[in-house]
């Protein structure tokens, strides 16, 4: 049954990611309408997949990596619908969903990994680890995509010769603020979620941190945000630079999953 | 029946030279429209002229008598041969008349497509006709169309968004950098007419406070109170290059004025802040370079003109969907337009077979004066489907009849078949 309505909701995803790069070419309202009703519609599908899925395990569908992507998908298209809404950029679509539309494919296409958590893992601790995680890396999503707005824009205005993007992308500024909503809505999540992971990984293992690819390189990444949020308040970092430490943040981030589904460590299924 | 035509010239078909001599006076055109309405030509009759084009939209009989009449009293005035003129008009009918009418509200006919004007002279043309009481029901229902799909146009497509002056497009690069210009401040150094024109428009646009720099202190401060700023001597204004968002050069000055190294040292209190230099000044106000600066963006003339070259070709990449968008409303309005032909006909055919139906009903219903409620009900609901059924087939080949443009000779007939009075009904 779930896998049915995920299948579903990857479907619209993909269906809307196509509309949403049609849109960016062609930006003709009525595909624009269409990308966010089959976007809404998928993430809807997607809320019952993962109730669903909830319901069957008996816990909530975050026991393995590839159902933690499946999650991050699932808050990146709402907080991507959210910002769209707010700030008045159709475009955002078309820069978020491909990635969503990676993740989410890519959950599907991976061995599912155990189902059944190792004793050591079943704590509510886990799960506060792992949702708090979750939210804030689908925010850094929405931070990366606009950091990459950012950076092609100003390419644009730089070199004074407006092209197709030009005129499709919003200002500056409205991508500054952007960048830095998510990076401040993302931060608090990937810093408590980080600090439970640890805290828990005490009562597991008894020591705060022990070698594990996927814990290190996350705290690599919130390192490179805990710098771009330390230099917006204190240097006054804005703009091209706010933007460029989205790309590195969110590089960290990829890296922290591919570590985790590629190498052994505590993280992996 | 009367057809609706348009008939006239444009910039496309005639030079300045003609299209001047054809340009009258608002009470000389009402007086024109009232005669041409009077000799029985025309049934209705409208007049654009600007000096773009000069256009008589009317519906008539003889629509090639109409606009030589009309073309004839237009050139009276200043004594142009109206033979002249034959072969510069062009005149459109039916469909076609429609679609021209569409193309001039929605501004794809104009000289810079998009330009927003056009509407306004049309809407102008069309009220100062009304005025005459020229306008009647075709032309009424062709304008307030065609003003329906100018703005669906303008809503729809982005024809008429981008700046196709330099000043303008100056300002919306501003937009693009700044978001909103709302309390963004502007230093304009120097004393050029467009430099002051760009002022406007960023002042316009809510851009505050504004900063006047000239080497004459009298002219900075008349700049300054013309666009509400403040006078700042000219020697100190690289120190305002901290505090401002915008700045605008366009002096007279053989060498650029505004250099790299005031530019870096200014960056160092302004934070990421992205600073804006918009120089009109030929030769060049701004030192080459400062736009490889971080977070500053540096435009000069060429810059500029470039921006407006790429808006007109978006706008003529815009133009390819506002002509599919008219299109489709142009059928729109002329498959209705025909439905419109023999509604009715149809409305007076149903009149008849319900009247003809209650009339049965009511007769059998007598001579069974025992009949239940239930046994009235059955008959009148028997009779009503017999009826509906008769008509589905004649109403749905009407319709398609209109359709095809044959409408006419099938109302005729209908008409003759059921008794239904006269052959036409007014419109």
């Amino acid at each position: 049954m779930n896998l049915v309505l995920l299948d579903l909701a990857l479907l619209a995803y993909v269906g809307a990611t196509a509309l949403a790069l049609v849109h960016l070419i062609q930006r003709q309202d009525r595909i624009h309408r269409a990308a966010s009703l089959l976007t809404q519609g998928g993430w809807v599908v997607h809320t019952l997949a993962l109730v669903v899925r909830g319901v069957e395990l008996g816990r909530p569908p975050l026991g393995t990596l590839v159902e933690a992507m499946s999650v991050v998908a699932w808050a990146a298209v709402l907080f991507t619908l959210w910002a769209e809404r707010q700030y008045g950029v159709k475009v955002l679509g078309a820069f978020v969903l491909p990635l969503v539309s990676v993740l989410g494919v890519s959950a599907a296409w991976l061995p599912p990994g155990l189902t059944n958590l190792a004793p050591a893992l079943r704590s509510a601790w886990i799960w506060g680890h792992v949702t708090l995680a979750m939210l804030g890396i689908s925010a850094f999503v929405l931070n990366f995509a606009g950091g990459v707005m950012y950076l092609l824009q100003e390419r644009q205005l730089k070199a004074k010769r407006p092209g197709a993007l030009y005129y499709r992308l919003p200002s500056l500024e409205t991508l500054d603020r952007i960048t830095y909503r998510a990076l401040t809505l993302g931060f608090p999540f990937l810093t408590l979620g980080l600090f439970l992971g640890a805290l828990w990984a005490r009562t597991a293992w008894g020591s705060l941190f022990t070698f594990d690819p996927l814990a290190l390189l996350s705290v690599l990444a919130w390192l490179v945000y805990a710098a771009t949020l330390g230099g917006r308040a204190i240097a006054g970092w804005r703009g091209r630079r706010a933007a460029f430490f989205a790309v590195v943040g969110f590089g960290a981030l990829a890296l922290t999953l591919g570590a985790g589904l590629l190498l052994p460590g505590r993280h992996g299924s | 029946m009367p057809e609706l035509f348009i008939s006239g010239l444009s910039h496309k078909t005639a030079p300045i030279a003609v299209r001047e001599q054809l340009v009258v006076e608002e009470d000389k055109l009402r007086e024109i429209l009232v005669d041409l309405c009077a000799t029985g030509v025309v049934s209705e009759v409208m007049i654009v002229s600007t000096c773009n084009r000069v256009e008589v939209y009317g519906v008539a009989e003889a629509p090639g008598e109409a606009r030589a009449l009309a073309f004839r009293r237009l050139g009276q005035h200043r004594g142009v041969d109206p033979t002249s003129l034959e072969t510069l008009l062009y005149t459109k009918s039916g469909a076609e008349a429609v679609a021209h009418c569409f193309r001039v509200a929605a501004s794809l006919d104009s000289m810079i497509i998009g330009e927003p004007q056009i509407l306004g002279q049309v809407k102008e043309a069309f009220a100062l006709a009304q005025g005459c009481q020229t306008v009647g029901p075709r032309l009424h229902r062709l304008w307030s169309r065609a003003f329906g799909v100018a703005k669906k146009v303008r809503t729809e497509t982005e024809l008429a968004r981008h700046a196709v002056s330099v000043s303008y497009a100056a300002v919306e690069l501003a937009r693009k950098i700044f978001g909103s210009l709302d309390g963004k401040s502007v230093l304009l150094i120097g004393a050029g007419k467009m430099g002051e024109l760009a002022a406007k428009h960023l002042v316009d646009q809510g851009a505050f406070p504004i900063f006047v720099a000239n080497r004459t202190w009298r002219r900075a401060q008349e700049m300054a109170r013309v666009l509400a700023g403040t006078p700042v001597p000219f020697d100190e204004w690289p120190g305002a290059l901290a505090a401002v968002d915008i700045v605008i050069t366009s002096t007279g000055a053989p060498e650029p004025i505004v250099r790299k190294t005031d530019v870096e040292g200014a960056l160092e209190t302004r934070r990421s802040r992205p600073l804006f230099f918009i120089d009109i000044g030929v030769p060049r106000d701004v030192e080459p370079g400062i736009n490889e600066l971080e977070t500053v963006f540096s435009y000069d003339i060429d810059d500029l003109k470039q921006v407006v070259e790429s808006n007109l070709r978006e706008r003529l990449r815009e133009a390819q969907k506002a002509e599919a968008l008219v299109e489709r409303e142009v059928a729109r309005f002329v498959a209705h337009g025909h439905d419109l032909e023999v509604v009715p006909t149809i409305v007076s055919l149903r009149e008849r077979l319900e009247g003809i139906r209650r009339g049965e009903v009511a007769k059998a219903l007598e001579n069974l004066p025992d009949a239940d409620l239930r046994t009235r009900q059955a008959m009148d609901a028997l009779s009503q489907s017999i009826v509906n059924k008769i008509l589905h087939t004649p109403i749905v080949k009407l319709r398609e009849s209109s359709r095809s443009g044959q409408g006419r000779s099938w109302t005729e007939m209908i008409h003759e078949l059921f008794g239904l009075g006269r052959g036409r009904h007014d419109e």
